[in-house]
Formats: C-alpha cells, structure tokens, sequence
C-alpha cells in the first residue's frame, strides 16, 4: 500500500483535479444548462418552450432556411470543388500555378473576412455593382442579397474543405490503375467516374456532411448578406440571446443544432468505420495530367477554371486594392492614380482605437492557444500512458465541445454565469474579459488533444526505454527526449489554433467584453451600413493583416516552411558544433 | 555471471514465461532464439528491467536483482530500431547517459573519444545527426551509448533485423569481432537461426515461453535435442518409420521412436552405382554455387544439397546413388498429448 502510495505524483493528481473542475465548469455545467432551460421551467418538465419556437414564425422560418442552405450547400460546393482539384490535379491547365494560387485563397480568407469582402464587392455600394450601375442604371444595386447570394458566396468559400481533404485523397490515388483502364480501352471520363471517383467516395461524404453541418450553422454570411430576407438559426440565436426575454428562445435553438450535430457525428463515424479504399500497389505512382483533345470542350474547361479563380480572387483583390486608398476613393468607389495611400495602416499603427481590436484577438489567440497546447500535453500524455476506465473518461469529457455546437456553448457559458455561481467561487463570468479566453480554449481542445495524441502515437516506445535504461527520470526524458520528437506537431498546434481565433466570430460575438473587442466582432460592426468611411477602411487593413498571417501560418505548417525553419536551426547547428 | 532461475513473467492474466532457468557465463556471446511470440524479447527484457517478474530470481554476479531498477542493474541494451534520439547528434546520443549521471564535461568528453575509437567513429560522425546516418553508423552509435555507462552486460534484441541482407551480413560479423575483442558478456536475441550459428557461444532455443535446448552451435544444429528445435534451426528432411523402410533403412535401429529427420547436405549424391539406395533426380534448383535436388526413392521424395563442386553434375531425370549415414539421422518419439 505504501509502496503504491509513493508512486502517486502530486503534480499530476492537483493538475488533473484543476483540469476536471475546469471540465465540469466550462464544459459540462454550460451545455447541461442550455438542455435544462429547454425542457424545464420553474413548474418542473415542459414542452412550452418547444412550443414556442413551433409557434414562432421568424424561428421556423429560421429553421427551414438553415436546412435550406446545409442542403443545397453541399451540392453546390462539392460540384465546384470537384472541379476546382480536377482543373488542378486532372486536367492539363495553362497557367495551373495561378489558378491554384486562386484556388487557395479561400483557406486564408475565410469567415467574417471574406462576408465583409464580398459586401464591399457586390453589395449595394460595392465596387463592382457601382461599376454595373454605370452601365445598367435601372438594375437593382442590392441584387447581391438573400438566399442566392450566400449561397454563391459559401459555395467557393468553403472550398476549402474540397483543397484540403478530397484533393489530397485524390492525388494519392495510383496512377496505375487509370493507366490499367486506359490500357483496357476506356475513356477518361468513364475512368473519372468508374475508376477514381469510387475510391473517393468515403472521402466525399466526409466532405458533404461537413459542408451540411457548415450550412446548417453557418453565422457571418447569412447575417451579413442574407438580410432580414433570409435569416437562419445560428444569427437568430444571436438576435435572440440580446435579449434577456428570449434566451431560452434562442437555448432552444441552439439544443436543435446541437441534436443535428450528433446525427451527423454519428453519421461520420459510421462512414469513417467503414474504411477507405486504399490502394493495394506496392509501387504506387503518381497522378500525370490529362490532355483534353475535344478543342470546344478543352476551351470551356479553360474558360471555367479561370472563372473560378477569378470569382475566388476578385473580393481579396478589391480589399487588398482599396487598403491603400484614400477615404474618399473607399467613398466614391473611383480609383485613379491619385487614390493609393498609405494612411490606413498609418492610422492602425498610430490610433489606439484602430489598433486594439487587432490586438486584443493577437493577445486572446496566442493566450487561449498556449494555455490549450500547454493543457493537453499533459493530459493526453496522462491518457496516453495510463489506459484505464479513468482516463477513457477524461478522453470522452475531452471531446465534449466536438458533440456540442459552439453557439450553443457560448449561450450556455452566458446563461450560466451571467450570476453567481459557487462552481466559479460565486463570480459573475458573463461580460467579464475571461470568459471567452475560457470559450477559445474549450472549443480547442478536442482537436489540440487529437493531434497530440497522434504524435505520442508516433514516438517509438524503446526511445523512453533506452532513456530509462540509461538512469533519465520520466521528467528528463519527457523533456530531452519526447518532446523535441513531437514539438513539430506542437508548433504546429499552436499555429493552427491561434490561427483560427484571430478572426473568430461566432464564439466571440456572445462572449466579448466592450473593452476588448476582437476584431472579428470589430469588423462586423464595420462592415453595417451604419459604420462610417473610416471603419470601413480599417476593415480593409485588418482584411489584409489578418490574411497576411494565415498566409505565413499555412507557409510554416503545411508547405515549405516548415523545411526552411528545420533548415534555418540546422545551419545554426551546425555552425555552432563547428 | 547471469542466472535466471524459475522465473515466471506474466502480461495480466496470460502467463508468457511459466517457468524459466538458465545461466550465461562472463564474457559470453549467449543467444535467445526462437520463432515470434516464443519468450525471448520477454525474457531479455526482464534481464534489462523493463518488465515485472511474477516469480523467480535473477542475478547478476549472485547479486540479486530481480527487483533493482532499470539503470541500477548495469545493463547496457540495443534496441531493435536501436532508439536513437533523432533530435541529437551521435555525441550527444552516446554521451546522454553520462549527463545523466551528471559526470564532469571533460570525462564526457574523454569517454565518449574513447567509445567513438572502439567502435569506429570518426570525430566528423560523431558531430552528425544520427537521421543523417547510415545503419551501420546508427548500430555503432546505439552500441558505444549502451556501454557508455560501462555496464556489466550488453543485450541486444534483434538489431540487425530492420537492415538489408548485405549490411546484415557484414554488422553481425562486426559485432561478433567486437565481443571477442573486448571480452564484453552479451545477450542477444533473434529469430535468425544463421544468425545465430555464426554469433554465438551458446544458443538457448525457445519455444512457447520454455527453453527446448541449451548448447554450442554444433550441438543446437547436428544434435537437435526436440523435433522443433530441429525443424527451427535449419532444413530438413522428415521421414516416418514407412518412409525409412521404403528407401530402404532399418528404423528399429533407432529403437522406439517413429519421426526421423536429416539436413539436406547429409544426403550425399553421386552418380557411380556405389550405393544400395537409388534413386531419380525429380527436380532441381540451381543456386549457382549450390544447389538443391529433389530426389524419388521408391516414391519417397526428399531433398539433397549439394555445394559448389557437386552443384553442376546432376540433371533431372539423372539416376543417381544415395548415401545416408544412419548416425546422421535425427530422430524423435511422438509428442506425449496430455
């Protein structure tokens, strides 16, 4: 007993006490609170609220417009997408390295971003409508508005979803079995569709449940360009939760996302458990781009692919152009010669109103990045070496924020600690500048704690055993041993979660405090017709910046940076050991 | 030097070494071989600690060390994939345990020269990544670091496994060089039986969490003590008591047994009418500086090596005369089922 008793690591047992308190705080009390205001009231168990909504036709209609658009999303973006990796990866493309450029655009401009860049492009004073209102004046200027327009305008956003994971899929596709049925006499067509595309199909329902789940939640483009005409759940729970009176209104609504994300948890799963299709070759090749000798149809594939990069390029243009013009140009929508300034980045460098928002997002991004990096090296190398009822526990309470969807943990976090509460010492959380440092870092680390876990996976174990063997502690082979092996995946998780809080908005309009704005929020206020000329050029920079370090984030992680930063520490090495 | 006596090590419930006893001399090259999932990766990593015995004693120099803590029994280990800390250099790979020991920076320095010199390092490679490596270069970094901290005893579980045939052939003569140069006590394990021939003093053959056979080389090889270490440690030709009377040998004179095996390369060919056995060349395969026939004996087939001189002077169809030495013969009774 005493021998099992020294064993125990104090550390451990207070950290992982904090992290179940934290756990049960910010994770489970807020969720568990959205599902008791749905089914309960001062009377005991009630359906009223349920009715509520049922009677309310601003929320049905709600309802059936987000259903509306996470179904006909999918079909829209898997279309473009689809052709966006055949163009890139199929097909023989002139000037493939610029299309492809264009076609990456949305993996850096995306969310509140990319809303505010399409306004300033097509909405009713945007640079292209005032261009064809010069040629077509009776045309109505808020044409780009409602169902339609954010359904064109998600479609190429979220792309992205296509240049990540079916392209990948597909360039890892052998090339042998396309040159076996070429060999056999079929067509390339009927190979794209008999041959490729079957090895795919997992993939691809991965890809439209995703694109369901994004339409059916999605939050800056229906409030910022659907308009009153076609509003969904996700900016409804926001107008909802404003207003003390109808929280339980917008708690209901946000219970329904949350059953609509376990059906489609559930549905990934049951996909992922049916495996993939691999390829079974032992000398696998590469996929060699066709040539299409149809000369109409080569011209038309052409002509769409450029159109595609064009349509993916023109609001990231426009922001970029109009970031170093003059207000009265960003006014008048006329460029000359005589527009480009450089005072709006002078004036987000010297105002401190312009440039607080900015860093207010660096500040809670690094922090909630560092602290949920920091948090999951320790428990998952807790789960990973002690595989017991305890810890699969603590990995299932990990995943919690993955089952839940974030509105609806923003508005259980509000409704929660909007009074005081003895499991945060009775301190009001609501409108405090903590409160959504704690939400960032929740919604983290489901993923923060799956990538970690993989690169634990991949550490060889007879690594530990020959530091052990070798008379290091289980600290000091942590530190020299293990982590310098798995610091590429840190880093990178580091990068990628403060990359995806800097401009968050859907978390952070809940829960930010009017003191420290983050710019997504900031950019949102901007973007309304009310925001003067200044705000509107402020959004411009912040466009610009903010894209400028998803653009190094995604440089470092996922293309050639990484080599140059390993070369960079290498040379030094060396030079040093010389 | 080491003993291991009725040591019984077990994974939850499932008992993988039920009972187990050996000894391994100072300065010997002993090997633990046998099939996967037999024992020996278990057993040599209850020697280096890694793992719990449920029963039994080991020692080391008669001093007990059954409960001592993995770097307390100095024991310097090899790991299959040997375990190099891909984050640092071959000097800071070998010098780590010394660091750990917190050893002044000059007797670091002075050490790991001194290790670099035995195992062939050069002041260069030892300033390399071990990534950067070659295997041979990797195998000799993972060796100077195991015996950084000067330990009793060298074990190594299956290193050369993940190389090519070439390089394996040339390390494991490096090896064997290197234990005979040093006098270092070794344990090694493998599932190579060639291997294991050409490296070791003694060979202890495992079988299903028990030892089969103890003994030299030669001994494992032409004097198998059980039908499986016989059929483990080479090829060989099985007959049964009806096999051996059709070819024309007399099994009573092996007294009560009726599994009788011998090693291709005892079955000697020629083609002069020298021999009462004779038979018929039904296939051949021609290795260039040996080769392997399969000869009929009275509808009795089996198979015959023959080397370099002998390799090119049959061809199939060819009738030929067939020398077995009875004592050549292994032979066995059937398993007793309980």
């Amino acid at each position: 007993m005493m021998a099992k008793l020294k064993k125990v690591n104090f550390g451990i047992v207070l950290f992982l006490g904090i992290f179940l308190w934290f756990i049960l705080a910010f994770v489970i009390i807020p969720n568990f609170s959205i599902i008791k205001s749905v089914f309960f009231t001062a009377d005991g168990v009630s359906t009223e609220r349920l009715k509520a909504i049922v009677s309310s036709q601003r929320a049905v209609r709600g309802i059936k417009n987000s259903f509306l658009l996470a179904v006909t999303l999918p079909i829209t973006t898997t279309v473009i997408g689809i052709l966006e990796v055949l163009f890139l990866e199929y097909f023989e493309i002139k000037g493939r390295k610029l299309i492809k450029v264009a076609y990456m655009i949305p993996l850096v401009f995306g969310g509140v971003m990319l809303a505010n860049g399409y306004m300033f492009t097509y909405g009713s004073r945007g640079f292209i409508t005032t261009l064809l209102l010069n040629v077509f004046p009776h045309m109505n200027p808020a044409w780009f508005r409602g169902y339609g327009a954010v359904l064109f305008l998600m479609s190429f956003a979220c792309t992205s979803t296509y240049m990540i994971f079916f392209r990948n899929a597909f360039t890892n596709i052998d090339y042998q079995t396309i040159e076996a049925a070429r060999g056999l006499g079929e067509t390339d067509l009927k190979i794209l569709l008999k041959v490729v595309f079957p090895t795919l199909k997992p993939i691809l329902l991965t890809c439209t449940i995703l694109l369901f789940q994004t339409g059916l939640m999605a939050m800056a483009a229906p409030l910022m360009i659907g308009g009153r005409e076609f509003e969904t759940i996700s900016p409804l729970i926001l107008t909802f939760t404003q207003r003390p009176s109808s929280r339980t209104l917008a708690a209901v609504l946000s219970f329904f996302l949350g059953l609509m994300q376990l059906v489609l948890l559930y549905i990934i799963q049951r996909n992922e458990r049916k495996g993939n299709f691999l390829s079974i070759s032992k000398v696998k090749t590469t996929i060699k781009r066709v040539k299409i000798h149809n000369k109409l149809l080569n011209a038309l594939t052409h002509v769409t692919a450029y159109v595609f990069a064009l349509i993916n390029t023109m609001p990231l243009l426009i922001v970029l152009l109009f970031s170093f013009t003059d207000y009265q140009t960003i006014s008048s929508r006329h460029l000359t010669f005589k527009s480009f300034s450089l005072d709006n980045y002078r004036l987000i460098l010297t105002s401190d109103t312009a440039y607080r928002p900015f860093v207010t997002s660096v500040f809670y991004a690094t922090a909630a990045s560092i602290i949920v990096v920091l948090m999951m090296l320790v428990v998952t190398r807790f789960i990973f070496k002690n595989r017991t009822k305890f810890s699969t526990m603590l990995e299932m309470l990990i995943h919690i924020p993955w089952v839940f969807p974030g509105l609806m943990f923003a508005l259980g976090l509000v409704m929660t600690y909007s009074h005081p509460h003895g499991i945060v010492f009775n301190n009001v959380l609501t409108g405090s500048l903590v409160i959504m440092l704690i939400a960032y870092v929740v919604v983290l680390m489901p993923n923060t704690f799956r990538f970690l876990k993989a690169s634990y996976y991949g550490v060889d174990q007879s690594l530990e055993d020959a530091a052990k063997i070798l008379g290091a502690k289980p600290l000091y082979s942590y530190i020299k041993v293990v982590l310098p092996i798995i610091l590429p995946t840190v880093l990178a998780m580091l990068a990628i979660n403060f990359n995806g809080k800097l401009s968050d908005y859907d978390l952070s309009v809940f829960l930010y405090n009017p003191i420290a704005k983050p710019v997504g929020v900031v950019i949102r206020s901007n973007s309304s017709s009310e925001a003067g000329i200044e705000g509107i050029a402020l959004n411009f920079v912040y466009s610009v910046l903010l894209m400028a370090i998803n653009t190094l984030v995604f440089f470092f992680v996922y293309a050639d940076g990484k080599n140059v930063l390993r070369n960079l520490f290498k040379s030094r090495k060396m030079k040093h050991e010389s | 030097m080491i003993t291991f006596k009725n040591i019984q090590i077990k994974y939850d419930d499932f008992v993988a070494i039920p009972d187990l006893t050996f000894d391994v001399k100072e300065g010997e090259f002993f090997t633990l071989l046998g099939p996967s999932g037999c024992g020996k990766t278990t057993t040599l990593r209850a020697l280096a600690g890694f793992l719990k015995t449920s029963h039994g004693v080991i020692t080391i120099d008669d001093k007990d060390i059954t409960d001592v803590p993995v770097h307390e029994r100095q024991v310097g280990m090899v790991f299959q994939s040997y375990a190099l800390f891909p984050s640092m250099s071959a000097y800071e790979n070998i010098a780590f345990g010394l660091k750990v020991e917190k050893q002044s920076k000059d007797y670091i320095k002075k050490r790991v020269a001194e290790l670099a010199e035995m195992v062939d390092l050069t002041k260069e490679q030892l300033a390399k990544n071990v990534s950067n490596m070659s295997g041979g270069q990797q195998q000799r970094v993972a060796i100077a670091r195991a015996l950084a901290r000067k330990p009793k005893i060298l074990v190594m579980d299956e290193p050369l496994s993940n190389l090519d045939a070439k390089l394996r052939k040339s390390l494991r003569k490096d090896i064997r060089d290197f234990q005979k140069k040093y006098g270092i006590t070794m344990v090694y394990v493998t599932h190579d039986q060639e291997e294991a021939l050409m490296l070791s003093d003694r060979i202890a053959v495992f079988s299903k969490g028990q030892i089969d056979q103890i003994g030299t080389p030669n001994e494992i090889y032409n004097h198998s003590a059980t039908e499986f270490v016989c059929k483990f440690i080479g090829d060989a030709n099985y007959f049964s008591k009806t096999d051996l009377e059709k070819i024309g040998l007399n099994p009573s004179h092996f007294g009560h047994v009726n599994k009788f095996y011998i090693r291709p390369e005892k079955v000697y060919l020629s083609k002069e009418k020298q021999s009462l056995i004779t038979g018929r060349i039904i296939s051949k395969e021609f290795y260039g500086m040996y080769a392997y026939y399969k000869i009929e004996v009275n509808g009795v087939s089996f198979l015959s090596f023959q080397s370099e001189s002998t390799a090119g002077k049959f061809e199939v169809g060819d009738e030929v005369s067939v020398f077995i030495n009875l004592e050549n013969i292994l032979n066995y009774a059937d398993e007793v089922q309980l």
